[in-house]
């Protein structure tokens, strides 16, 4: 517990982790804003009547950029190298002088990711939400009990996908290119959506499996997996590259 | 008291450390000296359990430092540079550290106070000079005030006020009966601090004995050291 408790004081010091969490707030509740606007246009204009099924859920799918970089800083600034002229030192010497069982570290060190990536994530969706209702008013669709289980589905995505983050973040011991892949995926250009055009085996890539947890209406149909298998699917990834991170770091030199 | 024995590294076809063995003994400064390259810091590294041995042992009370039950109340490490992120502040990395061991918050402005940083505490670290980086890594080392200090190259980037100062601090821990065990490449700063050298040269040791042992016929430290290492070579 005195291990967790370090790393959650590591994260809530960095100011990395808070520009994540603003990251993870302002992208789906701009993004939010934007798209809820032009519904509201086109519902004004008599083109549509309601807003769609995934509103605010398409745009939580984006924010989890936030909780990949939570994820990515949590562990590249262990391993970030100082210039030679103040030492050239790495804080992960310090973080493993002071906890010396690297399994204890990993495991408070992935607690603490999904700790905060988790709170990030109802934060998000609040906001979220409560834009799309004060932008849609009464033309937004209503929140019922049929979005407990979505919304948990959110959460459940951040957290993995900030896990996953995370985990090849271990693996690399640098921030830049998990940063890059991870980011570039989610936002600019989805390889793994792409790669769903050439083989249906795409849809069980971790983030296309992931979001059936909540996003309804995927253009490339169901394939075959619900909420509770997209959810599985996801979940074996996680363990998979978290016992792989274990492995790499409980072995190799610091 | 620190064992190190018939220690060996290798990495690939390359021999770092060919058989390193020595102690640290209670209420003694050691020092572990020899040129850059000589493999004082990969032997530090494998006490402290960061870098693995490819043969031989380093225990600290007879066991490895990764099963001591309370590390940081047993060993203070200073290592390269901070040891902290450049984007936290310097009373932030302390109270991380000081969280690790369930230490309480006032430790953290004493440790602060013992190497009189209490004044840039709430600057971020990457505004530190490298003297003062090194004053923040030995308060994180003295955060749970351990019985063995080690420490690497702890004099570089100190000015010369730092450099006494440390020399007098590391003097009264081995009179209060803790172990000092400090590396260093420069012999005239560490002749009049240490009780005991083990001289490093190539992965091997070339002597290990105490000060006037090791200074023997030599007129210094420093002449006993060119005279037993490549360092003198010309």
């Amino acid at each position: 517990m005195r291990a967790l408790a370090a790393e959650v004081s590591k994260l809530a010091s960095l100011p990395a982790a808070w520009i994540a969490a603003a990251a993870g707030v302002l992208v789906p509740g701009v993004i939010a804003a934007i798209t809820a606007s032009s519904a509201l246009g086109a519902i004004t204009r008599g083109a549509g009547t309601t807003a769609g099924i995934d509103t605010g859920y398409q745009e939580l799918a984006f924010g989890v950029v936030g909780a990949i970089i939570l994820g990515v800083v949590a562990m590249s600034s262990e391993y970030f190298t100082d210039s030679a002229e103040s030492g050239g030192g790495r804080q992960i010497t310090t973080s493993l002088t002071a906890v010396p069982s690297r399994l204890r570290l990993l495991l408070a060190k992935t607690a603490a990711v999904a700790i905060a990536s988790a709170l990030l994530a109802v934060a998000a969706s609040a906001v979220t939400m409560s834009v799309i209702r004060v932008v849609l008013g009464e033309h937004a669709p209503a929140l019922g009990t049929g979005d407990v289980p979505r919304l948990a589905g959110v959460v459940c995505y951040w957290v993995y996908t900030a896990l996953l983050a995370f985990g090849v973040t271990v693996l690399t011991r640098h921030g830049v290119v998990p940063l890059a892949v991870f980011v570039v995926n989610t936002s600019v250009v989805t390889v793994t959506y792409l790669l769903t055009k050439i083989t249906p085996l795409a849809n069980y890539l971790p983030d296309m499996a992931g979001v059936r947890m909540f996003i309804r209406e995927l253009d490339v149909g169901t394939a075959g997996i619900g909420p509770l298998a997209g959810c599985l699917v996801m979940t074996g990834w996680v363990a998979a590259l978290l016992v792989i991170a274990v492995v790499a770091f409980t072995r190799r030199d610091a | 008291m620190i064992t190190v024995d018939r220690l060996v590294k290798r990495r690939g076809s390359k021999e770092i450390l060919a058989g390193i063995s020595f102690r640290a003994r209670p209420g003694r400064v050691t020092g572990f000296l020899g040129p850059n390259g000589a493999g004082k810091s990969s032997t530090l590294r494998i006490l402290l359990g960061l870098d693995r041995a490819t043969s031989g042992t380093a225990l600290i009370h007879s066991v490895p430092f990764a099963r001591l039950r309370d590390p940081l109340a047993t060993v203070g490490a200073v290592l390269d540079g901070s040891g902290a992120h450049r984007a936290r502040t310097g009373r932030a990395h302390l109270r991380w550290v000081a969280r690790s061991a369930g230490l309480p918050r006032t430790r953290v402005d004493e440790v602060l106070e013992i190497v009189g940083l209490t004044d840039a505490a709430s600057k971020r670290v990457g505004g530190y000079s490298l003297g003062m980086g090194r004053r923040l890594a030995l308060a994180t080392a003295l955060l749970a005030d351990p019985e063995i200090l080690i420490l690497d190259e702890p004099v570089n980037g100190l000015d010369p006020d730092g450099i006494r100062w440390i020399r007098t601090f590391l003097r009264e821990r081995a009179a209060s009966g803790r172990t000092v065990l400090l590396s260093s490449h420069l012999m005239g700063e560490l002749a009049e601090t240490v009780d005991d050298v083990v001289v490093v040269d190539g992965g091997r040791v070339v002597a290990n004995g105490t000060l006037e042992e090791v200074t023997g016929a030599y007129r210094t430290l420093e002449d006993a050291f060119f005279a037993l290492t490549t360092g003198g070579a010309p």
